[in-house]
């Protein structure tokens, strides 16, 4: 089995409201911080092997999990 | 390609636009200034298509209208102190991209052009076409447009109220996406215009930091959708509705305490449209420094100009109120600068830092934006309207095909998703024909209702568009109010074409004369073209589909008061069904509209004769607890021509007291018919018959029949 | 003389207005607490957190809000046993302040829902709502209102007669039913229907009007 990690962020041209309303308010409550973006993070399981996982990872994050135009995403490794 | 070709495909300007942008110029114009001509004089800031035809609506305006076209909505006065602002705008092409982000951002947009006036938003209505539920993307889209209205709306805390959605095949490539934003002016409260006044008074930016989104949005929006276009990736505009709601509590507050001169939204080809409307509509130059502007990531001083990031406004205040301006904004946790002043000189000076980028008289590009007379067929404008096809069928089938299927099923699983009653004024909801609320300071009621069906304006224009004032005003009157003002959203295809054209002159003309015979005023509003789509048939040829023509409307009506309205549905059983005939002949609707209103108030329950003629009406008027009964006699139901006939302007009643009814007809000799009489539960119309319970079982599933998505 | 009430205000609250004017209808002062200020407890009778999307509900509903500097005199009024409401956003709030047990997740349709929904008041101990009827009508308006809480805890609050308001027929997969939750000591009180959107007739119901 085979355990990968798809990270989702907001593309970095696009506004990150999320990110904007959580930077400004640990900010207003002094916790000292610089920048915040927010996204999201999913696990996914295989049964194939690691590199037939990998290429199924990305065509899952491509189609469904990411908005290719306001998203980006990375496949991580786990475990 | 040459440089100059070049430059008018990546600019969308036709080279008859570029001879005469250079002539205003006196020279060959700049990269700024090929920008900021593109964003101006694009068919979606400048009208150029559609103006000429639009002037004429101002023969409809009335002593009721406070404030028109040309400020950023109309304002309605409703006595007593009251004004409403309302208008409705269209956000199709982005919502076919994008279809979450693109409602939310026409949400935004339109509440802007509201609460910029000074009135605070109290209602939302919206108006969507779809395309067939099998169609490709097509669940994906509804969806995705009805959580975005939602996401938004619900987060700024202003409650849509109704709303009204279609589907046909000619959206399948091309929904229209459509938001009316309702306003409300208390006693006293000050109107905010956008006419920028002042010599030496500065120019503010306040609300959201400028990033890239959208650049060259206002073209994007004037072309037509080309197949591929998945591939393209333009820079969608992401919403923020609390960003909005900061946006909206802070400027109400400064305009409440007269800290502005002048405000504007940053809309459409964002700080170069406003800036430079600002200036035209105020006679007055402006100097601007663009490195001033707030920004969130490093942007060239064109994509400043075109930036459509969301939620900023642009505001002029006296240097003497600065302070307290800003303290408001930033109490508020909003983002305000000084980025310019107003000037002597009737010229609009760009500045980066100390250089000068570009200085231009601001009527160059506003006022003397081309205006085209595009050719369509003149006489095809007055033709007689053909008459209008009657479905035809066995009720039993018409009701298993048509009432079942999608154009008439419950759109409960839609409206449920919004807020309906945030701001506590809502007296009826989206679950019924016309929303109502209730006006603060006097207690009337506010009905608002949305107009133009597809089915009509798919057979003939001019009756379809007739057909979106009369039949939202009939609608209301059914239910007690009076019908006061209307915006409109035209949503055509490419107006090249002279077909298209013909649609939309023979549209706006229809328009003018319905509201004309209703004494209504059209205060605002909007024109969408370009809604086609390009593509390959099945021999590999290139064919354009325009959408059916779509002028859709928004109206608002008054109450006297929120008590006792007339229900969608029959109340009570063993009461004896009316139908009235409206006249409708050379105007005399209006006064049929009088009558209704009178009827209305003695009426349990009332309903238009709709879509699918009376059967279907009274069909929808079964869908509470009580049935009805034909009368055998009744000859509007046995005569095959009118049960299914969809356009009588005629309303079936239930009245409380039979008799007061009767003599209120009789005395106004009103043309009528006894249809039959409600009963306990099952439902039977002539040859038709079904119990209560199959019924209810039929229409449980509603609009998550065809769309499982939203189950 | 008359009794003031605190409207807590935070950035995207939106039914503060409305339950301003409730309170003022009942005859109380009503005075807005702006989120960045702390201020006078001894001031008020009760402190009441209105519904809407305060902070824009990132990061989750109500967590960015439970750091404002004005919740830290919330919690010091109500740790002295004063009475504190929180409606809709205002419940999602209390929870992830530790005011209330229990956390308010994305209802079971993952959709937003606006619907009319028949309630049974289960406790009386509490300041607000004294005089309500054993059912009652009120609308709803959320997208996370699904009442969550660990099954030993959920216990706690039903031997503690904690659970004050609860779904007749439930509309958002909350636990054991729950619309409403008491703290211990029954002095703040959270529902995540809305009393202040049902005060008159022409509103649809008035069963709102008793809670305050």
């Amino acid at each position: 089995m085979t355990k990968l990690g798809v990270k989702i962020m907001p593309r970095k041209v696009i506004l990150d409201s999320q990110g904007r309303a959580v930077e400004q308010t640990l900010k207003l409550n002094q916790m000292n911080v610089q920048h915040v973006r927010v996204g999201k993070f999913i696990e996914l399981e295989f049964q194939q092997n690691k590199n037939d996982a990998l290429i199924e990872a990305r065509r899952i994050a491509e189609k469904v999990l990411s908005n290719p135009l306001i998203e980006t995403f990375e496949i991580v490794e786990m475990e | 390609m040459n440089d100059l070709q070049n430059k008018l495909s990546r600019y969308r300007m036709k080279p008859v636009e570029y001879e005469k942008m250079r002539k205003l110029l006196g020279k060959e114009p700049s990269n700024i200034e090929w920008a900021l001509f593109s964003a101006l004089w694009s068919e979606h800031c400048s009208y150029k298509s559609s103006k000429i035809h639009l002037k004429k609506f101002s023969e409809t305006l009335n002593d009721r209208v406070v404030n028109s076209q040309g400020e950023n909505a109309g304002v309605v006065d409703l006595g007593q102190g009251e004004r409403i602002a309302f208008k409705m705008e269209s956000h199709n092409h982005p919502s076919f991209i994008e279809p979450y982000q693109g409602a939310a951002t026409g949400v935004g947009g339109i509440l802007r052009d509201i609460f910029t006036m000074g009135a605070r938003p109290i209602a939302l209505a919206d108006y969507l076409c779809f395309g067939s539920p099998t169609a490709p993307r097509m669940q994906a889209l509804v969806d995705g447009v009805v959580r975005g209205i939602a996401g938004y709306g619900n987060s700024v805390g202003v409650p849509t109220v109704t709303g009204q959605t279609q589907f046909d095949d000619s959206f399948n490539q091309n929904i229209l996406v459509n938001a009316m934003a309702v306003g409300y002016l208390a006693p006293g409260d000050p109107i905010a215009l956008s006419k920028a006044e002042g010599v030496g008074h500065w120019v503010v930016v306040v609300g959201a930091q400028t990033g890239k989104d959208g650049v060259h949005g206002a073209s994007m929006a004037s072309q037509s959708f080309e197949e591929g276009q998945d591939d393209l990736k333009p820079n969608v505009q992401i919403g923020d509705p609390y960003f909005e709601k900061l946006l909206i509590e802070s400027c109400l507050e400064v305009i409440q305490k007269k800290l502005v001169v002048a405000i504007q939204d940053m809309g459409a080809a964002g700080l170069t449209s406003s800036s430079f409307e600002m200036a035209s509509k105020g006679q007055i130059g402006m100097d601007l420094r663009l490195d001033l502007v707030p920004v969130r990531e490093n942007l060239s001083p064109e994509e400043l100009l075109l930036s459509e990031s969301q939620e900023r406004m642009l505001l002029i205040c006296k240097p003497s109120q600065w302070e307290q301006l800003e303290k408001h904004f930033l109490n508020w946790g909003l983002v305000v600068a000084k980025i310019g002043e107003l000037t002597a000189g009737r010229k609009v000076r760009l500045f980066w830092e100390k250089e000068i980028l570009c200085e231009i008289d601001p009527d160059v590009l506003v006022e003397n934006a081309p205006v085209y007379d595009r050719p369509y067929h003149a006489g095809q404008i007055s033709s007689a309207a053909k008459e209008i096809k009657r479905i035809s069928g066995n009720l039993k089938d018409l009701y298993q095909q048509k009432f079942l299927g999608v154009d008439h099923s419950s759109r409960e699983s839609i409206y449920r998703q919004y807020d309906q009653r945030v701001g506590a004024l809502t007296v009826q909801d989206a679950s019924v024909d016309v929303a109502l609320l209730r006006l603060p300071a006097s207690g009337r009621g506010l009905s608002i209702n949305v107009g133009c069906r597809s089915f009509l304006m798919k057979q003939d224009v001019q009756i379809g568009a007739k057909d979106a004032v009369y039949y939202p005003a009939l609608q209301m009157a059914i239910k007690g109010c009076q019908p006061i003002a209307l915006t409109d959203c035209l949503n055509f295809g490419n107006p090249e074409n002279p077909e298209v054209m013909t649609q939309f002159v023979a549209s706006c003309e229809a328009l003018r004369r319905a509201c004309l015979d209703l004494d209504l005023p059209i205060v605002s509003g909007n024109v969408s073209f370009y809604n086609e789509t390009q593509s390959q048939n099945a021999r590999g040829e290139l064919v354009r589909e325009n959408i059916i023509p779509t002028p859709a409307t928004g109206l608002i009506g008054l109450r006297e008061n929120v008590s006792d309205v007339p229900a969608d549905v029959f109340q009570k059983s063993g009461r004896t069904v009316f139908l009235v005939d409206g006249r409708e002949v050379q105007g005399s609707l209006k006064v049929d509209l009088a009558h209704f209103i009178q009827l209305s108030k003695l009426s349990a329950s009332s309903q238009m004769v709709s879509q699918g003629g009376l059967f279907f009406s009274l069909l929808k008027m079964c869908q509470g607890q009580i049935g009805f009964e034909v009368n055998e006699k009744s000859e509007s139901l046995t005569n095959k021509r009118t049960i299914t006939s969809e356009i009588l302007y005629a309303a079936i009643f239930e009245p409380k007291d039979q008799d007061m009814f009767e003599n209120y007809l009789s005395q106004h000799k009103m043309s009528f018919s006894k249809l039959g009489k409600t009963n306990d539960s099952d439902i039977s119309i002539l040859d038709f018959f079904i119990t209560r319970e199959a019924f209810d079982t039929d229409r449980a599933r509603g609009l998550r029949r065809d769309f499982e998505i939203l189950a | 003389m008359k009794k003031k009430m605190g409207i807590v205000q935070f950035p995207g609250s939106n039914c503060d207005r409305d339950l301003f004017s409730f309170v003022t209808k009942k005859g109380y002062f009503a005075e807005f607490l702006w989120h960045k200020n702390s201020f006078n407890e001894s001031d008020f009778e009760a402190l009441l957190l209105p519904g809407g999307f305060s902070y824009g509900d990132y990061l989750r509903a109500g967590a960015l809000a439970a750091l404002s500097p004005v919740m830290t005199s919330v919690k010091s009024f109500a740790k002295k046993g004063g009475p504190v409401l929180g409606i809709c956003n205002g419940f999602q709030i209390l929870t992830e302040a530790g005011l209330l047990p229990g956390a308010l997740i994305k209802n079971q349709s993952l959709r937003f829902q606006d619907q009319w929904v028949d309630l049974e008041v289960s406790s009386s101990g509490t300041y607000f709502g004294k005089k309500l009827k054993k059912t009652i009508r009120l609308p709803i308006a959320h997208g996370q209102g699904r009442f969550y809480l660990p099954e030993f805890d959920l216990k706690l609050l039903q031997d503690n007669d904690q659970i004050w308001l609860t779904y007749l027929d439930n509309p958002n997969g909350s636990m054991a039913n729950i619309a409403g939750v008491l703290n211990r000591e029954k002095n703040v009180a959270a529902l995540m229907p809305h009393p202040e959107r049902a005060i008159e007739d022409w509103m649809g119901s008035k069963d709102g009007w008793d809670f305050l």
